[in-house]
């Protein structure tokens, strides 16, 4: 498990590494610059020069790069070349916004995806279980960006069929008002839930139906639990090991992938964050949050190996 | 100008776990000990977990309800000193250093809010008085002497004086700061005591007054030492009292401004981009004020709650053709362009609000008249054009245009344009590439972009701008508009250039946009025309709601 573990974290250092190169080299490519940006269409080109050497552009690539790749390495991101603040700081602020929105999202997604899809399973060749997979198959086809819709027509606050919750923005203190915070964030968790949970329902299903022809249900059963009692205790808790991969690349796709979201119900999040920097040519600031979104994803999945290590002990045995 | 984001639908695709199985669907005929047993218990279980399903959804919505209710604020009777207001505004500054960071969006919240100029401009683009209360001009309008009103300080405690003024002017010239390329004609700015302030000219200036009512001629205090990208330092009613990049920037009353106090304790400016977010925001009472509203969503607002009122700017939608390439060097193929041209069509799809323009000089500039006429739809006619050009069989142009202005433009050009033989094909890019590739580099056919600026008629006697529009008679009416002893003279050689501009079709002027302001019931003062350039509201009311 130790030399496992290592080797785990070997890789995430490794990949994190190589991540900044590419990050670094495919930026530069893009056309551009933050000194055009910042002098618009007005500034004259000894100005734009001005911002250049400011600004450290002028400097060969790799002294860029050598210099960010240190910052790196001491925890700092460096500063924004369009706000003037700090890099790490800013990402943690839009996190503050994204994270708990996912987190929520997914929590929501398992509330109706766990439940459901184990009925789903366990009643698949009811009506009820029919309509249940269905239905699941159809909310996971729709995007996102309509189910929002939908659910600010039913229950947007001022313009929904029932005006219950906030369609937009996030309170300007953040989470000093816990409350205020968790409604303004409550539509879009259900919105990401919805989707998300019509996947992790699909996975749940089809799991939990694999797992339920397997042999030991039969002998948990031969051994007097019913047959939904045997894949309640025994095959569910098999079933979750394969799900909780899936739910591992959701998240981790979704705090960079929430960008929809944020627009759509304007939060100021980090997806959308990361766009407007891309816009702004802010390249130090979109490589900050390109690592620590890389970082995330490859600690989400390092989360889950030894997750997985820990809940199931048929893998710790093969590694031995 | 201005930049914006564009939006990069990315909805995580889910994707097959590899080994879990496809859904077994046929049932496993597990032997079951007592059939009847484990069918009751079966629906026992899953009624549970139906159940539990939803209690737990439940269990959310009631508490979600609980925490909004509780939140609700009460609304208040009798109008409010203590009120703030909230304004809805599409795109923020980039950062809010007013110094070197170009774009409308920072003047138009800085500027007469928190930064203060010796003058200002009044939404009609007359000249008034700010800092500096009077100022006399020479007969030679060489001469500018301003008066300046005693005992004003900075928010910082520091004393603004007629010193502090002319070092201000005089770094902006001598560190070519935004606002130099106004005051090349400036030989001194000098202080002869703590009110008075000279400015002397080497040749007439009549733009003069309007060049110190933008970034030119604000007064920022030398001795400050904060980072004026994240914070600002200034004379004006209101102190910035946060900025929160992505979301809003908010103004507080100041405590050390000398002049008339505002009449809300504080201003919130919400940035929203997506234009049916910010509509929600209004209508849920998120918002007092939201500038501008899509033209083609102000239908969903009651009047009842709201007042619309479309508000003059000088923001032109310029087609700008590349006149130093071949076809559009040819003036008959841009001529013909500007005959396939429907503005009326254009303006409808757009919501109704905006209006046509035929040449580089908006309404409310010197140096405006109505040029409209000049290039009225005439395909008949735009098609022997480009015949005698030598393009009877049409020809293909590209259109480059920054992707957050949407598809409703090119959409309606290429039609357009279609019908008289030409192809338009159209490349979308974000607007830093255009920065480069069209605004720098000149590599471009057609384009479109707002250029906001009043007064930005320079850019046509510029042959080295983007536009690459050369002509003697334009650079000569121009330069003789600038060094004019009255702005009468000024005006009148402006409007003689623009008509040159207009005929030669140096570009088409597709819209003079306007800006459709939603104010609710109960908020008065609020401006609504030229606000896209300033935004002062120092003046507004909040009544209060019972």
């Amino acid at each position: 498990m130790l030399s496992f573990t290592l080797r785990r974290v070997a890789l995430f250092v490794g990949g994190l590494f190589v991540t900044t190169i590419v990050v670094f080299v495919v930026l530069r490519v893009l056309p551009g610059d933050v000194a055009q940006v910042i002098g618009g269409i007005k500034a004259t080109p000894e100005q734009i020069e001005q911002i250049r050497s400011e600004y450290g552009l002028d400097q060969p690539l790799v002294v860029q790069y050598v210099a960010w790749l240190g910052g790196l390495l001491r925890f700092d991101l460096g500063t924004s070349l369009i706000t003037h603040t700090p890099i790490g700081a800013e990402i943690a602020e839009k996190l503050s916004v994204t994270l708990p929105l996912c987190v929520a999202g997914i929590a929501v997604a398992l509330v109706i995806g766990v439940p459901l899809g184990v009925y789903g399973a366990l009643r698949h060749r009811t009506t009820a279980g029919r309509v249940v997979a269905y239905v699941a198959q159809a909310a996971a086809a729709v995007p996102v960006l309509w189910t929002g819709l939908i659910l600010i027509l039913l229950l947007g606050r001022g313009v929904g069929a029932v005006s219950l919750l906030p369609t937009q923005g996030f309170p300007k203190d953040g989470w000093a008002d816990p409350a205020a915070a968790l409604a303004s964030i409550a539509l879009p968790a259900l919105t990401i839930g919805i989707v998300e949970g019509a996947v992790v329902l699909r996975y749940m299903r089809s799991a939990v139906l694999n797992e339920m022809n397997l042999d030991y249900i039969r002998t948990a059963m031969s051994r007097g639990l019913t047959r939904t009692g045997a894949v309640l205790r025994h095959g569910v808790p098999n079933a979750s090991i394969s799900v909780l991969s899936v739910v591992g690349l959701q998240t981790a796709s979704l705090v960079g992938g929430a960008v929809v979201i944020e627009e759509l119900f304007a939060l100021p999040g980090l997806g959308a964050k990361l766009v407007s920097d891309v816009g702004n040519r802010d390249l130090l600031s979109v490589q900050g949050i390109m690592v620590v979104l890389t970082g995330l994803v490859l600690a989400i999945g390092l989360v889950v190996d030894l997750a997985h290590r820990v809940i199931d002990p048929r893998q710790r045995r093969v590694e031995a | 100008m201005s930049e914006d984001t564009n939006q990069t639908p990315s909805v995580p695709e889910s994707t097959p776990p590899e080994n879990s199985a496809p859904p077994g669907d046929e049932a496993p005929a597990t032997g079951s000990v007592d059939a009847s047993l484990a069918g009751k218990e079966r629906r026992s279980r899953s009624r549970w977990i139906v159940l539990g399903a939803v209690a737990a959804v439940l269990i959310v919505a009631i508490v979600a309800t609980f925490l909004i209710l509780g939140n609700k604020q009460q609304a208040t009777a009798v109008a409010d000193t203590d009120a703030t207001l909230t304004v809805g505004l599409t795109l923020e500054p980039t950062n809010l250093d007013i110094r070197k960071t170009s774009g409308a969006a920072l003047e138009q919240v800085l500027i007469g809010n928190v930064y203060q100029g010796l003058v200002s401009r009044a939404t009609d683009g007359s000249i008034k008085p700010a800092l500096a209360t009077e100022w006399k001009i020479s007969d030679d309008a060489l001469t500018y002497t301003f008066t300046l009103a005693e005992g004003v300080t900075f928010s910082n405690g520091d004393a603004l004086t007629a010193k502090t003024a002319a070092q201000s002017i005089q770094s902006v010239i001598d560190d070519k700061l935004l606002g130099s390329e106004y005051l090349g004609s400036v030989k001194s700015v000098t202080a002869a005591d703590d009110t008075t302030l000279t400015i002397v000219l080497t040749q007439p200036y009549p733009d003069l007054l309007w060049a110190l009512s933008g970034r030119a001629g604000l007064v920022l205090d030398p001795a400050a030492t904060n980072d004026a990208a994240t914070t600002a330092i200034g004379s004006g009613p209101f102190t910035l009292e946060s900025w929160k990049q992505g979301d809003s920037l908010t103004l507080a009353r100041s405590a050390s401004y000398a002049g008339d106090k505002p009449k809300v304790a504080k201003v919130v400016f919400r940035y929203i981009t997506d234009t049916n977010a910010a509509l929600n925001a209004l209508k849920a009472g998120d918002l007092d004020v939201l500038a501008p509203v899509d033209g083609n969503l102000v239908s969903q607002l009651s009047t009842d709650e709201f007042t619309t009122t479309r508000g003059q700017a000088s923001d032109k939608f310029v087609l700008a053709f590349n006149n130093t390439v071949s076809p559009l060097s040819d003036k008959r193929v841009r001529q013909a362009i500007r005959y396939s041209i429907d503005h009326e069509a254009i303006i409808k799809a757009r919501g109704g609000a905006d209006t046509a323009l035929g040449g580089p000089i908006p309404e409310g500039d010197p140096g405006y008249e109505d040029l409209t006429g000049l290039y009225t739809r005439d395909v008949a006619k735009a098609k022997s054009l480009l015949a005698e050009a030598g393009y009877a069989d049409g020809l293909t142009l590209t259109l480059t245009i920054p992707s957050f202005y949407g598809d409703v433009l090119p959409n309606l050009l290429t039609s357009q344009l279609a019908e008289a033989g030409i192809t338009l094909k159209t490349t979308s890019v974000e607007f830093a590439t255009w920065l480069q590739d069209v605004y720098t580099n000149h590599d471009y056919e057609l384009s479109i972009v707002d250029h906001a600026e009043s007064h930005d008629f320079g850019s046509w006697a510029n042959p080295d701008y983007y536009f690459g529009y050369d002509n003697a008679e334009v650079q000569k009416l121009y330069a003789e508009s600038q060094v004019a002893t009255s702005t009468e003279t000024s005006s009148d050689l402006l409007a003689q250039a623009a008509k040159i501009v207009s005929e030669d079709a140096a570009a088409d002027w597709l819209i003079n946009f306007r800006t459709v302001t939603a104010v609710r019931a109960g908020v008065e003062g609020f401006p609504t025309d030229q606000i896209n350039n300033r935004l002062d509201v120092s003046t507004v009311t909040v009544a209060k709601a019972d």
